[in-house]
């Protein structure tokens, strides 16, 4: 599918663009160093080469774990536009809105100007990167796929917007904790888990979910860990035979969409429910590759084994 | 507008024989039993079939234990599995398949046309909007979801059947009310649309995944519900189908024939969306079942609605049943949106249908 024509007629654009680039550049020789050239590589997450000036001050973040980690590393006062979902620090809610997550608004992003906009794969955002690619604005996507590398991608983060040091402090700090957690749990018996994300349909996280990371972390093995699908529908069947020794679910969403009288229903044999081990823990905690995905752990280490 | 394959007044027409248009007690005692017979065997089989294996030779012993009181041959988790999770899919599978051909059924009767389905005629809608509507303001309403949300998908497509009905209303022309409800089917599905986009994330998985059919949650309130309704409306619709019959023909002959044609509409349409607000309250929007089963039925044994009527409940009941049982079973432990499956089965079946009446 990436090569697909518009990708070869994207390549040509670019092809154009870069000559384009040059030719104006060339015009240019012997004038004090301009923009574009003391612009400065990067590869973001997916592998892309983006160019970006350095310190950038006109930052977009596509995505609430990215402004959460924006705000972190002290760029609030650069941070112009956020999605309607960012809603961590306080402050975030303030700054101008581009649209949700999963549908920005392209016109407002050009007409805020930035100097870079940020996204992050957890909001599938392929299509948009491509436009404003087109539209010669630097996107930089992070791509961080398991726990630890939130820390990695702060990191990167760190360096695009030049606030390294920070970002170095942050992910150390972020990495001692989560190190912590591993030491306490290490020579714990590992107990069985059953995410629920949702009863009625009963879908669960599998094998490749931050959630399914955190578990093993936190010292304990998802029923559902070996499944492919990321949030596959799943058979309460199975999860009666698997026999879970904890249920973790996410709080209040506003409306129960993990119902516990239904748990209670159809799992009443589960060593979980016997026991009354269900453990709620925050959403937005456990969801959002940030930085505080580090107090997610903590609080799911903490139900699976209290102290 | 295929009428005719409606009516088929012509034995000759009929490629099973001439007998086929003339109702008799015996044939009907077949048919009928014949599929009851068939819901069975696949009801069983459903029943030894899932993504843990239970020893089918131990149900039988099982069941008589559980009625009896004594020790049974299967340990709890097995027990929970068998009788707390399958059987009442398996029941709210034949619930909801049943109400739906039923409702179909009539609506395709009353209107007179091939198309009409509660889908086609924006019931379905009326009830998907009804129950997302309970979905989504549940947190702010005291009572639980499992009980609001038949209650609102009843009265959604009541509302939309009495709209629908007031602008499409014409004396013997069906095509208008059908046209109705394209517009109102469309415009609700619009609306849907609208209202997920505003919903936040979490919510928003919930309805999509729920609109494509969901009979996992065996909630024991929309099982009995559904059942319910499925009985009251084959009661009622089977009593009226002598009058149908009739009103088939057109509704001015049906009249001149003494039938009551406006109280027979009512009692048909309100039947009908009970019926669909029910069904689509308890297990999502499964398509396609409403729309082709009575097809099948009356392709196999003649447009009686005598007939048609309760041999298309039990024959919907098994489309149902065969779909959700291929869709908790293919790639278990993960389960498949049962309304997949059954526009998988009826997309192919309803072109066949039509490849074949064009000949």
């Amino acid at each position: 599918m990436r090569h697909s024509p518009s990708t070869a007629k994207f390549n040509a654009f670019l092809f154009a663009l870069t000559a384009l680039l040059f030719y104006v550049g060339c015009g240019r020789t012997g004038a004090p160093t301009g923009e574009a050239g003391d612009r400065r590589s990067f590869t973001d997450g997916l592998g892309r080469a983006v160019s970006i000036t350095p310190n950038p001050q006109r930052i977009i973040s596509l995505a609430p774990n990215v402004t959460e980690i924006l705000f972190a590393l002290g760029l609030e006062s650069r941070v112009v536009g956020v999605t309607g979902y960012c809603d961590f620090p306080e402050a975030a809610k303030a700054k101008d809105k581009v649209g949700d997550t999963l549908q920005p608004n392209l016109e407002k992003i050009v007409s805020l100007k930035p100097d870079l906009v940020v996204v992050s794969t957890a909001s599938q955002l392929e299509n948009l990167t491509r436009r404003l690619d087109q539209l010669a604005i630097p996107v930089y996507v992070t791509n961080p796929r398991a726990v630890r590398e939130v820390a990695a991608s702060i990191r990167s983060l760190g360096e695009v917007t030049g606030t390294s040091e920070r970002a170095l402090g942050l992910a150390g700090q972020m990495e001692t904790r989560i190190d912590a957690v591993e030491r306490r749990v290490g020579g714990l018996a590992r107990p069985r888990v059953l995410y629920v994300l949702q009863t009625g349909p009963l879908i669960t996280a599998g094998r490749n979910t931050f959630i399914n990371d955190l578990i093993n972390i936190a010292g304990g093995k998802s029923i559902s860990g070996d499944e492919t699908a990321d949030y596959p529908q799943f058979s309460r069947e199975t999860v009666v035979a698997r026999a879970p020794e904890v249920i973790v679910a996410p709080s209040s969403h506003g409306a129960e969409f993990v119902k516990e009288s239904d748990l209670r229903r159809d799992f009443g044999t589960t060593p979980a429910i016997r026991s009354n081990r269900i453990v709620w823990v925050t959403p937005d905690l456990v969801d959002r590759p940030g930085p505080r995905i580090v107090e997610g752990l903590e609080q799911l280490a903490e139900g699976l084994h209290p102290r | 507008m295929k009428v005719e394959t409606l009516i088929e007044q012509d034995p000759n027409q009929s490629p099973g024989g001439p007998s086929k248009s003339y109702l008799t007690r015996r044939r009907a005692l077949i048919v009928i039993s014949a599929l009851l017979l068939a819901l069975l065997g696949f009801a069983v089989a459903a029943l030894n079939l899932g993504s843990e294996r239970v020893a089918s030779g131990s149900l039988f012993p099982a069941l008589i234990s559980k009625l009896t009181g004594t020790v049974s041959p299967l340990s709890r988790e097995q027990d929970v599995i068998i009788f707390s999770l399958r059987l009442p899919r398996i029941a709210l599978a034949i619930g909801v398949g049943a109400a739906l051909a039923i409702a179909g059924a009539a609506f395709q009767a009353l209107l007179r046309n091939p198309l009409a389905d509660p889908y086609v005629l924006g019931v379905s809608g009326g009830a998907a909007l009804g129950s997302i509507t309970a979905i989504i303001f549940a947190s702010e309403l005291s009572y639980s979801v499992s009980y609001i949300r038949p209650l609102f998908g009843f009265a959604g497509a009541a509302i939309v059947t009495l709209v629908v009905y007031r602008l499409g209303r014409r004396e013997d022309d069906p095509a208008h009310l059908i046209l109705a409800g394209v517009v109102m089917s469309t415009f609700l599905s619009s609306v849907i649309v609208l209202m997920t986009a505003m919903a936040d994330n979490v919510k928003l998985r919930n309805i999509t995944l729920w609109l494509l059919g969901d009979l996992s949650s065996g909630a024991v309130e929309g099982l009995f519900f559904v059942i319910g309704a499925a009985a009251v409306g084959a009661t009622v619709l089977v009593t009226q189908s002598r009058a149908l019959n009739l009103m088939m023909i057109g509704e001015r002959d049906a009249f001149a024939m003494g039938v009551e044609t406006a109280r027979v509409r009512w009692a048909v349409h309100l039947t009908a969306s009970l019926l669909t607000g029910a069904a689509v309250s308890a297990g999502g929007a499964i398509g396609y079942v409403g729309l082709v089963t009575p097809h099948l039925v009356r392709l196999a044994a003649g447009s009686d609605n005598r007939l048609v009527i309760p041999a298309s409940a039990i024959g919907g009941a098994l489309m149902v049943l065969i779909a959700d049982t291929i869709a908790r079973t293919a790639l278990a432990p993960r389960e498949l949106p049962t309304g997949a499956i059954t526009a998988l089965i009826g997309a192919p079946v309803f072109v066949y249908l039509l490849l074949k009446s064009r000949k």
